[in-house]
């Protein structure tokens, strides 16, 4: 059932990477050769040598403004399966937070990733929580083996425009959510 | 040109009494906090600055970070020594002020004043360091005063926790008779990673030694710079003149030099000096219609010199015009009253010389010899020059 719903909002569902507003992206934590755009920005992403790296640990703070309002359905995260990353944790419009208070409020979800998330398969949101996006955060908490450094190939974010999102798919997604 | 935001933690223990930076270590640390916070204001308006203290009776924050300079400055009046310091709060609490600036796009900077002898572990310095850089928060650290064994290893192994591609610096000052804030003039802390911002360390290092040029760097405001050496000039040769003719001629007054004068003081006269050969005490009177005039239409440098005359001597390294150097010195050598025709005829002369007075004027910044008004001055200045040498002495040529 929830894989039908899937497949079929899916359909609809845009790479959202061509509404960040590169301006105010932010990643605290990485190492400057292996910055944030390796994993994020189109021709990089794809190349697997290339990946965004943490540096004086394994945690990293990712800050990423929209340029429109948005709505984030799902998002692709791929890694190497010893250092990709392992704990998600997603805040949506919460600006510039820093590594002391990503507990301080209660993610808007939370994602465990598995070996088959890392090879590129969508992780599924709870797509109630992000209905009305200005920015997201995601906190990556610790990767899959426990190593010093994270290790992210490729962060996809797949979701709607809130302008162009056609009403009568909005409906049935509500339904099927339901 | 880095946009910054900076907190300065001062040392304002005990061993900050000690004598061995003269006047006082106190006082050579003040001093190099007030450079710095003058050095980042700066070199990009938006940066800001905040100051905090790290002994006393706790680390206090005596200003957030902010641009207004005067605020900062008058903090550091009225501090009192006493207690020691604590790094490691002060260090965090900096850390908090930085992440609570207003202007989010600013690097995260903290300058550590390490006077007294540090008395923590290398690994908390260590573990704050990696907190720091995690945040990517970058850190100067100035390590004077006392010399006990281990500190400049402890500072070190600072450094390298919350170094992250050189943008973190340590400096060791040991006690001598040059001051604190001359050594840390040429480190990076000043030219904050060699990116140029030296320019307020070179232009403050000129002025603490021989008299800033008017409070203004000639690289980073090349006209300010020129109008206010100029009108300088203007203000030493109204005074010579002055001086001179209080014997003789008590009415004339220049009235025209003074609109374009800025009215700052020290000079080294300049090729824009060289550049008003057209003006002349003696002829301002006449001109005192035209000049205002003149002032206005032409910068700053054409119309406002009062007097090439008096100021021979500084004048003469940028001249390329031997005639006017020649005037120059004959005026100085003759009588006042020869000097003046003197001088006229050969500046009426020069003035003549198309080609001459259009590449003086070409020297000077912000003028363009072929714009119509300043030509038209120049005509109407040669001609005033020519009824003039007709008045008054008889065997002028032209």
């Amino acid at each position: 059932m929830s894989g039908e719903s899937a497949s079929a909002i899916q359909r609809s569902q845009v790479d959202l990477v061509d509404f960040i507003d590169w301006s105010g992206v932010e990643c605290l934590n990485q190492s400057t050769s292996h910055s944030l755009p390796n994993a994020l920005k189109q021709g990089y992403r794809d190349d697997d040598g290339l990946n965004l790296e943490s540096d004086a640990d394994e945690q990293l703070l990712i800050y990423l403004p929209f340029t429109q309002v948005i709505k984030l359905h799902s998002i692709v995260i791929k890694g190497p399966e010893e250092e990709g990353p392992k704990t998600l944790k997603l805040y949506s419009n919460k600006e510039h937070m820093g590594f002391g208070n990503v507990n301080d409020f209660p993610p808007s979800d939370t994602a465990v990733l598995s070996p088959d998330n890392l090879q590129g398969k969508p992780v599924v949101l709870k797509y109630v929580k992000f209905q009305n996006v200005r920015s997201l955060t995601i906190f990556i908490e610790d990767n899959q083996s426990g190593s010093d450094i994270t290790k992210v190939q490729k962060i996809g974010l797949l979701g709607t425009t809130v302008e162009t999102t056609d009403m009568k798919g909005l409906k049935k997604i509500e339904d099927h959510q339901h | 040109m880095v946009l910054e935001a900076t907190m300065i933690c001062i040392d304002n223990s005990e061993w900050m009494r000690n004598g061995d930076y003269l006047p006082s270590r106190f006082e050579a640390q003040a001093d190099a906090v007030n450079l710095i916070c003058g050095a980042k204001t700066q070199s990009n308006p938006e940066n800001t600055v905040g100051i905090l203290t790290m002994a006393g009776k706790g680390v206090r924050v005596l200003a957030t970070p902010t641009s207004d300079l005067g605020k900062i400055l008058g903090c550091m009046h009225g501090l009192e020594m006493g207690g020691e310091i604590n790094i490691v709060a002060a260090i965090q609490v900096a850390q908090l002020a930085l992440k609570h600036r207003q202007n989010k796009h600013q690097q995260q900077r903290i300058i550590v004043f390490a006077g007294s002898p540090v008395n923590y572990d290398k690994k908390v310095l260590e573990t704050i360091g990696k907190k720091l850089k995690k945040n990517s928060v970058a850190i100067d650290i100035i390590d004077f005063g006392e010399e006990d064994d281990g500190k400049p290893e402890k500072l070190e192994a600072l450094l390298t926790a919350v170094n992250n591609n050189g943008s973190s610096h340590i400096v060791h000052v040991s006690p001598g008779p040059n001051a604190l804030s001359d050594v840390l003039l040429s480190t990076p802390v000043f030219t904050g990673d060699g990116e140029g911002g030296s320019d307020f360390a070179v232009a403050a290092a000129a002025g603490s030694a021989s008299g800033f040029d008017f409070g203004v760097d000639p690289n980073i405001d090349p006209e300010l710079a020129l109008a206010l050496r100029v009108s300088l000039e203007e203000e030493r040769a109204r005074q010579e003149a002055a001086a001179r003719r209080a014997a003789e001629e008590a009415s004339r007054q220049e009235k025209g030099e003074e609109p374009s004068s800025n009215a700052e003081d020290a000079t080294t006269a300049e090729h824009g000096n060289i550049a008003d050969p057209e003006e002349n005490k003696d002829a301002s009177d006449e001109m005192d219609d035209e000049n205002p005039e003149e002032a206005q239409a032409m910068s700053i440098d054409i119309s406002g010199s009062d007097l090439s005359v008096g100021d021979a001597e500084m004048t003469l390294e940028i001249t390329e015009d031997r005639e006017l150097i020649l005037a120059l010195e004959m005026s100085m050598q003759e009588g006042e009253d020869d000097h003046q025709s003197a001088a006229e005829s050969l500046v009426s002369k020069v003035l003549e010389d198309q080609a001459v007075v259009s590449s003086i004027l070409a020297s000077i910044p912000g003028v363009d010899p072929d714009d119509p008004s300043v030509q038209e001055i120049l005509a109407s200045l040669r001609s005033h020059f020519e009824k003039k040498n007709e008045d008054e002495t008889p065997n002028e040529d032209d």
